[in-house]
This record gives structure tokens, sequence and C-alpha cells, in this order.
């Protein structure tokens, strides 16, 4: 039933500390907080794993475990690709 | 003033390199002399090494390209070329990657070979190929 969301990123990276904000308020919204597992990955920390997930650019963000952005999406998009997802 | 086998000797780079570095937009002669031959400064000797080391650490020179924009803008911070090189590392960890899954390919069809003088006819490592041929055309 949960949705996990990990945005990968940089520590220090600003544009994707302001962003996450509002794309977190978005998954919220649209997911209730109950259903939603919000991770921040540091890539650094977790390098074989961003990899693992196909990362390449940053921030990057996985939705249950699959790539979904190699870009910080508008809330618009992400939340169209939130709407999208199979009930589980 | 340099001129571009001068510098070329000092910064270890053939002359034609220069050329191309120069067409790309990394380097740019400091003037030109009445014959029309390129002198280069102090500060194209700097650029060049810059973009010798960054290609050392894996940079291409779109990369090296961006970096030195970065290198310029006002806007930029250090993060932002924290992330390039993070970016860089991320590609290099990926072909890395891709290099393990063909080494660990490349095991399966030594094991499955004993060598010998058979023919190739009989090679366990071509029949391998043929049969993931066929896999991947059907």
């Amino acid at each position: 039933m949960t949705v996990k969301i990990e945005v990968i990123a940089a520590p220090g990276c600003k544009k994707c500390a302001s962003a996450q904000d509002e794309l977190r308020a978005v998954a919220a919204s649209v997911l209730g907080e109950g259903r939603l597992v919000w991770r921040e990955v540091n890539v650094l920390e977790e390098l074989d794993y961003a990899v693992s997930l196909g990362v390449l650019a940053m921030p990057a963000i996985a939705v249950n475990g699959e790539l979904k952005f190699s870009s910080l999406p508008t809330p618009e998009q992400f939340r169209a690709v939130l709407l999208r997802l199979e009930p589980r | 003033m340099y001129t571009i086998g001068k510098i070329a000797a000092l910064a270890d780079v053939s002359a034609d390199t220069l050329r191309y570095y120069e067409k790309e937009g990394l380097i740019t002669p400091a003037s030109k002399t009445a014959a029309g031959y390129r002198l280069y400064n102090d500060e194209a000797v700097r650029r060049i090494r810059f973009i010798k080391h960054a290609q050392h650490c894996g940079f291409s020179l779109s990369d090296v390209k961006e970096l030195l924009t970065l290198k310029h803008a006002e806007s930029a911070c250090c993060a932002d070329v924290r992330s390039l090189a993070i970016e860089k590392k991320l590609r290099i960890e990926h072909k890395l990657k891709a290099l393990q899954v063909m080494s660990r390919a490349l095991d399966d069809l030594i094991r499955s070979c004993e060598g010998g003088e058979q023919a190739t006819g009989d090679c366990p490592i071509l029949a391998a190929l043929e049969n993931s041929l066929r896999v991947v055309s059907r």
C-alpha cells in the first residue's frame, strides 16, 4: 500500500533542497501521508545503490525502486507520475 | 608570449591538439603576429594544463567546457562543480558495472570450453554465442 519515493542527490545541493519540500508536499497530497515513504538518499553514501537504479544525473527521483526522473520534475510532472501508479 | 610550437612543448601537447582546442572554444590565442601566427600567454598554458588534468579525471572536452563556464560564471558555486564531478563518477561507476557484467559473461564462456585442438565447429564458446544470437533474433 505504501509508495516509496527516493530523492537521490548530493548533500549541499541547494536546488535539490528547495525543490524537495515542494515535491514532498505534492506526494503527500496525492498519496496521503499514511501511504508515503519519503527518503533522501545521499549519493555519496549510497553510490552503489544509485548506480543500480541507473542514476547518471542529480537530483534523480525513484518511485518504488524504479528511476522515474533524472532531473527535477515540475510539480505537475511529478503529480502525473504519482497518479499513474498502480495501486499496491 | 609563446608561439604554438613553444606552448605545445611547454604543455606537452601537440600543435594539432591546440588547434582542436581552439576550434572547440576551449582556448584562444592572446594575439597573432603580423604574419598571422598564433601567440599565446601564460593564461593559455594554465588553461591547457587544466584541460589535461580534467581529462585525466575522466572529464570529456564538453565537460571541460562546462567546468570552464562554471569557473567564470558569477552565479555558479562550488556545489555546482562538485555535482559535475559526482555525476562523472556515477558514469564511471556505471561503465565499471557494465564491464564487470561483460567480464563475468566471459568467465562463463571460458569455463564452458577446455580449449584443445578440436575443430572450431565443436567450440563451445562459438556455439554459446551462436545460441545467444538465435535467442536475440527470436
